[in-house]
């Protein structure tokens, strides 16, 4: 009834129109994320952006492979009429087939990891022994920050101050129930815990303020555990801290 | 070309029984509130009331009393205690139980009849997804613009969590409860499940769990998301107490389903049925009910560990009392993560059964597509802390879980291999199912890959806990698993009913959800790549556009899924008449007749190739 032959088509039109989705997904990925994210003021956030730029490129061919067989299966091989349809040719395996997509995917799997892996390497890397160091405190709902003042007095703040150019070791903690501080322009988070501490770092690289947001539902105003944070020149800083009265 | 079954029914009297030939739900729901109102009222009077954890044993207590008392009412315990006292049940009883000339009646009952539970658990899968969506909505609302006051704050912020739970167990037996019952037995040629009591107390018991799920409601108060870890947990009022045991309930729900699934599948398979030649869907069946009795005993053993917590003062989970709260969260990924896979590996099993049969093709490459789900599910257990990357536990794993986790991508590239190499050149059949199906293939690839920037952990750390976790999850999951249940539903549909679901209605309920899903989770991709956090009760002004979308597509999904139910109802009496194999598919369900006789065959058939050869078309002899 059938032979191995019926339903081949010429895969001309499918290949165009993956080129086009490729390229057209490819286009959407350098672009997208940097006009869709915040702006970055740390090498962490540029890293993220970065990373996601280059997971779309290499993830476009994939879905738009997809999606063109999609649309050419629907365009080729769809059944017309009311009949039910003759049997389709019964090939069950190709070996070849089989192992050009499994090693395709692997080979993809593969470069991600090597670039995640050496990005999350990239991140951690360049820790300096002189950081300022900020304690974090979340409670509920509000971030509050505590600096070390001269002559080892204690600087509090409900906005986040930090100098450009210098690495912040944050202490992170949590009188209550457990936060999550995210600085959505440097591009790091972590959780507040109320019976631990947990540290982030981040050099600023950019003038300018920027978001404090609560990722962890937290209770009734999770919506509203937000603050914002100041990148100023370490001059500034320096100015900014001296004026602040020492907590008693 | 038509089989040869025909049903005949001896008509029986049904005499002696007693009380117990009256049980049905209504007895239970009696049962259960009289057992809750016992079990309260001596609780409530013989516990210390000065104690801060007083009210939480009450409201524990009153639960197992609920659950314990709609056992008994609904006619869960008869057999064993018949058994206990000298009494094994006739085979007369035993044809009562499977709900032998009963009509529909029989649906309300504590039925054994694989069929019958696979009805009842459409039902329950409809009526948590309606409960489900009905909260979806709310929340919708609540955020249709900046600072709109549609719910109380509480209130939203504990529709986050029920609207949640309500989804996951839905979801969790959307294609495994009612065609791992109804479809999965016959494919196999057996004659019902390997227990088919524990087959009806599953089913029931998830009843119960839903119960105790909307008294958590009720009674107001989780306001905390779905996956309530501590240390907020402590925070919360009895509404807590009630989640906790309406998930040790389900618990005991899943397991005796998933052992009765996998026995069923080992020993009662019919002469000649060998694994090779089994239909793929019961190797979804098989493989997601495994991974589940691996996952949820870790649910049943967090939720007791709570319970403990908030009853007896323990403090497992409690940092100033030794515990510490990232246990809990270790414990709960340990079952979070292989549950999506409990999701969606029958989900995609339906849909490269329905594959072969529309497209008048062999599955292709059936191993690649039995090492993918088997692949997925082994991976899937090692990589619970993606979840946790973020939390500032140990850091150091951060990269070995980056890597299974970016592994995953593997076995779930293969589905897509085997689906689109059996849809090639094939002469593809579009019906409803075919629809659905391509709908599945489109949505699932987005979810995928957006999967794969939350795993690593750059990338995380600037996105979790944000809008775009929600969005890629509910690509996951309605996206995908959904539009995966309904393609199944709406393919075995005529199996159960004898009629088509309606076509026209099917595909204006697709269009509406397929759209509806493009604009509600692309738009919250976009809310969560600006910045906007998870569980959000009101959100500011930047973030205003991307959200009055989500609620719009939000809305239209709800439309589809209204137009979806209507035609389910609707057609079930009404619906275009299908004969019993509609499809010309080979497998055993289609040829017994429609609906299929109580215990399925009269003679067990012998089974010599896998059932995907159309060029002829086979009936049983």
């Amino acid at each position: 009834m059938t032979n191995s032959n019926e339903n081949k088509k010429s895969l001309k039109s499918f290949y165009w129109l993956w080129a086009i989705l490729t390229v057209l997904g490819v286009a959407a990925s350098l672009y997208a994320p940097g006009y869709l994210m915040p702006k970055s003021m740390s090498q962490s956030m540029h890293l993220s952006i970065l990373t996601m730029v280059v997971f779309s490129v290499a993830a476009a061919p994939v879905a738009a492979g997809v999606y063109a067989a999609a649309l050419y299966i629907l365009r080729n091989w769809t059944h017309k009429g009311d009949t039910v349809p003759a049997a389709g040719p019964a090939f069950r395996e190709s070996g070849k087939v089989v192992i050009t997509w499994t090693l395709t995917s692997i080979l993809l799997t593969v470069f991600l990891l090597i670039w995640g892996l050496g990005a999350l390497a990239a991140d951690g890397a360049g820790s300096t022994s002189n950081p300022l160091v900020v304690k974090v405190v979340g409670q509920q709902w509000v971030w509050s920050f505590e600096y070390q003042g001269a002559n080892g007095t204690t600087i509090m703040s409900n906005d986040l101050y930090v100098p450009k150019g210098r690495e912040v070791l944050f202490h992170v903690t949590s009188l209550d129930v457990t936060h999550g501080f995210w600085l959505p322009q440097m591009g790091i988070q972590v959780d507040a815990n109320n019976d631990t501490t947990t540290d982030l770092r981040v050099t600023p690289n950019k003038l300018g303020t920027f978001d404090v947001r609560c990722t962890q539902f937290c209770g009734l105003n999770h919506a509203f555990m937000v603050t914002q944070g100041h990148v100023l020149t370490p001059s500034a800083f320096t100015t900014w801290l001296n004026a602040q009265p020492a907590r008693s | 070309m038509t089989t040869t079954l025909e049903h005949k029914a001896p008509v029986i009297k049904h005499e002696g029984g007693g009380l117990a030939r009256h049980q049905n739900f209504l007895t239970g729901l009696i049962g259960g509130v009289a057992g809750a109102f016992i079990a309260w009222a001596i609780s409530h009077h013989l516990l210390a009331q000065d104690v801060r954890t007083t009210s939480d044993a009450v409201a524990v207590l009153t639960g197992c009393g609920w659950i314990v008392g709609f056992w008994f009412g609904i006619g869960a315990l008869n057999a064993p205690f018949a058994w206990l006292i000298g009494k094994d049940q006739t085979r007369k009883d035993q044809l009562y139980y499977a709900g032998e000339d009963q009509g529909t009646k029989r649906y309300w009952k504590y039925c054994t009849d694989h069929k019958v539970v696979g009805v009842q658990y459409i039902v329950m899968t409809m009526v948590l997804l309606g409960a489900g969506g009905i909260l979806a909505m709310a929340i919708r609302t609540e955020l249709i613009v900046p600072g709109n006051h549609f719910v109380d704050q509480q209130v939203y912020n504990g529709f986050i969590a029920v609207h949640g739970m309500l989804m996951i167990l839905a979801l969790i037996v959307a294609v495994a409860g009612p065609w791992g019952n109804f479809v999965v037995p016959i494919m196999c040629g057996a004659k019902d499940m390997a227990f088919p009591r524990l087959n009806a107390l599953s089913l029931w018991t998830l009843v119960g769990a839903a119960g105790l799920l909307l008294t958590t409601l009720a009674v107001g108060s989780l306001t905390m998301g779905w996956v309530v870890l501590a240390p907020i947990t402590d925070q919360a009022a009895v509404g807590m107490d009630f989640f906790a045991l309406a998930i040790l309930v389900f618990t005991v729900s899943t397991t005796v389903a998933g052992v009765n699934t996998i026995c069923t599948v080992f020993t009662m398979r019919t002469k000649g049925m060998t694994l090779e030649r089994l239909p793929i869907m019961v190797w979804g069946a098989i493989i997601a009910a495994a991974l589940g009795l691996y996952a949820f005993p870790y649910f049943s053993l967090v939720e007791a560990l709570q319970i403990l917590d908030r009853t007896f003062s323990t403090s497992f989970f409690i940092g100033n009392g030794g515990g510490t709260g990232w246990l809990q969260a270790n414990l709960f990924w340990l079952m979070g993560h292989p549950e999506v896979y409990v999701i969606l590996i029958p989900a995609v099993a339906a849909l490269f059964e329905i594959a072969a049969v529309m497209a008048r093709k062999p599955v292709f490459s059936y191993r690649t597509a039995v090492a993918g789900m088997v692949g997925l599910a082994g991976l899937s257990i090692l990589v619970w802390a993606h979840h946790m990357f973020t939390t500032g536990w140990a850091p150091t794993l951060g990269g070995p879980f980056m890597v299974t986790t970016e592994l995953i991508s593997i076995p779930t590239g293969l589905f897509f291999l085997v689906l689109i190499g059996t849809l090639w050149r094939g002469n593809i059949w579009m019906k409803l199912p075919t629809v659905w199906m391509f709908g599945f293939i489109a949505n699932f690839i987005i979810a995928g890959i957006t999967g794969i920037y939350l795993s690593d952990i750059p990338i995380d750390n600037q996105l979790h806990g944000t809008m775009f976790v929600t969005a890629h999850f509910h690509y996951v999951f309605v996206g995908s698993v959904l539009f995966g249940a309904i393609a199944a539903l709406a393919f075995w549909y005529p199996k159960v009913t004898g009629r088509f679901l309606d076509e026209k209605l099917g595909r204006i309920s697709f269009w509406l959800a397929f759209i509806g899903v493009q604009v509600t989770f692309l738009s919250m991709f976009i809310s969560g790549l600006r910045g906007m956090p998870r569980r959000y009760a009101s959100y500011s002004f930047i973030f205003e556009h991307t959200n009055f979308l989500t609620t719009i597509g939000a809305y239209m999904i709800m439309a589809g899924m209204l137009v979806l139910m209507a035609a389910v109802i609707y057609c079930w009496n009404h619906g275009e008449p299908s004969g019993s194999n509609p499809w010309h598919a080979n497998s055993l369900e289609w040829l017994v007749s429609t609906p299929p006789p109580l215990e399925n065959f009269d003679v067990l058939p012998v089974i010599t190739e896998d059932p995907y050869n159309f060029e002829k078309e086979m009936v049983l002899s």
